[in-house]
């Protein structure tokens, strides 16, 4: 049950997302990835793939204008 | 109210400002502006308006006309791409009656209509390269000005030099490709068949983006 | 009463709006500008103005230039910043943008992060201003209001900037990220 935390603060879109589903996809089942973003756009876009591919999404503002993203791998 | 379990701890955060007060300060400013604006020019003062309530709406929406064209290529996502043939559809209703009314009374017809020919397909292809690369389009690069990025500042500085190379050259590609008017749909099909095609296109384009943006993920 | 609880704050001014809500007010907010001012949005065309203003100040003569003798392009050089209807617009986009986000206690400040984000914003930045002096707008000007307004250069400009937005992914995951 790793987790692991990806840092993407300051990165410009669609990078957020792209090292999200790399970061991902080396992951095993169960793992809990937590994306730190400052980009208003990856706040939705990220949630919305990964709760698209199946994953389970939690994503909590913690601080201005900036979020994580808790991603827990199911599949 | 975390679902997900997770022994990572929160990083140590320093006390949170409340930007409310601001943003209430700023909207006093911005109409105390329109009025100013207004008294010189009533015009500008509507653009001004208009202005900030598409900023507004761009930001709040998290709209990006950006992602609905590079999404469906990247992640297979048409979420925006369908957001923005609405967008495109509503205006075309009200574009066309204004239009309309105004060809009934034999005045010009208004909206965006420029010539069309290589021209358009070079330059377009040139927008959609830079602002992927960019990480915004015209109107995403100025919301994200408003959201306190510095690199689309940065673009934006280069937005407009590369405006005014590109109006440099803009008689030479004019000289080359370019029809003297452009080409307004109904002038060439009539109002009924241009009011298919524009809708219908509308259409078949957005259910095949629902169609294609439904599709399971190739792993 | 703590603001940040209330329901309708959250609603309106806090949670994202969904994508389908920010297209009708934007098509609605599209034909309100037409019927009011007789123009439809466009964002770039004051970027060349305002180059061309900059291009003066240091010694250039843009107004000799075929595109700044086009009689919009004149007016609007030798006119004011208040009376460049899209300028204002284009200013009001941005402290809508900035209101949006203090209003919902988000706005933060974003550093430029590397090379590989700066060379973006450089060649995207250029590519954008030339690509759209020469299509007649860019992805409000031409492909916004240009297909609402039934015109063909809006519709071709849509299939080459989806093209174009092709070639720039492959560029951008191939060497950006």
């Amino acid at each position: 049950m790793a987790e692991t935390r990806l840092d993407c603060l300051g990165e410009v879109c669609p990078v957020p997302l792209i090292k999200t589903q790399k970061k991902l996809g080396t992951m095993k089942v169960g793992d809990v990835l937590v994306v730190e973003i400052d980009h208003s756009c990856a706040m939705k876009n990220i949630p919305e793939w990964a709760r698209k591919e199946g994953h389970n999404v939690e994503i909590e503002e913690v601080d201005d204008g900036e979020w994580e993203v808790y991603i827990e791998k199911t599949r | 109210m975390m679902e997900i379990k997770t022994n990572i701890t929160k990083k140590v955060r320093r006390k949170r400002v409340n930007q409310i007060p601001f943003g209430v300060g700023l909207l006093i400013a911005i109409v105390g502006i329109g009025f100013f604006i207004a008294s010189g020019s009533p015009k500008s003062a509507l653009m001004w308006g208009f202005g900030v309530a598409l900023g507004f709406t761009l930001q709040r929406s998290r709209f990006c006309f950006t992602a609905s064209l590079r999404d469906p290529v990247l992640t297979g996502s048409t979420s925006l791409t369908k957001a923005v043939i609405i967008a495109i559809a509503t205006a075309s209703v009200g574009f066309a009656a204004l239009q309309f009314a105004a060809a009934s009374k034999g005045l010009p017809i208004p909206g965006n209509i420029s010539p069309a020919g290589i021209h358009t397909a070079v330059g377009a292809t040139m927008f959609g390269i830079g602002m992927v690369i960019a990480g915004g389009c015209a109107s995403g690069t100025l919301m994200r000005v408003g959201e306190g990025f510095l690199i689309q500042m940065l673009a934006l500085v280069f937005f407009i030099i590369g405006s005014l190379w590109g109006a440099k050259d803009f008689g030479w590609w004019s000289i080359q490709f370019m029809p003297k008017k452009g080409i307004f749909l109904p002038d060439v099909l009539g109002w009924p068949l241009a009011l298919l095609f524009q809708f219908g296109a509308l259409l078949a384009i957005f259910v095949f983006a629902d169609w294609f943006g439904n599709r399971k993920s190739k792993e | 009463m703590d603001i940040k609880k209330n329901v309708y704050y959250i609603k309106f001014l806090k949670d994202p709006w969904p994508y389908t809500v920010g297209a009708v007010i934007l098509g609605l907010l599209n034909i309100g500008m037409l019927a009011a001012v007789g123009k439809a949005w466009g964002v770039t065309t004051p970027f060349a103005t305002w180059a061309g203003w900059i291009y003066q100040a240091i010694g250039g003569q843009p107004e000799k230039w075929f595109y700044f003798q086009q009689k919009g392009n004149a007016a609007a050089l030798s006119g004011s910043f208040i009376n460049d209807l899209h300028s204002v617009s284009n200013i009001g986009i941005v402290i809508g943008a900035l209101l949006a986000t203090l209003l919902a206690s988000q706005f933060k400040i974003k550093k430029i992060k590397s090379w590989k984000q700066v060379i973006g914003a450089v060649v995207g930045g250029l590519l954008m201003g030339y690509g759209a002096r020469i299509a007649f707008g860019c992805n409000i000007g031409a492909l916004f209001s240009g297909v609402a307004s039934m015109s063909l250069h809006g519709w071709i400009y849509w299939v080459f900037i989806f093209a174009g937005a092709w070639i720039g992914t492959k560029i951008l995951v191939k060497y950006l990220i």
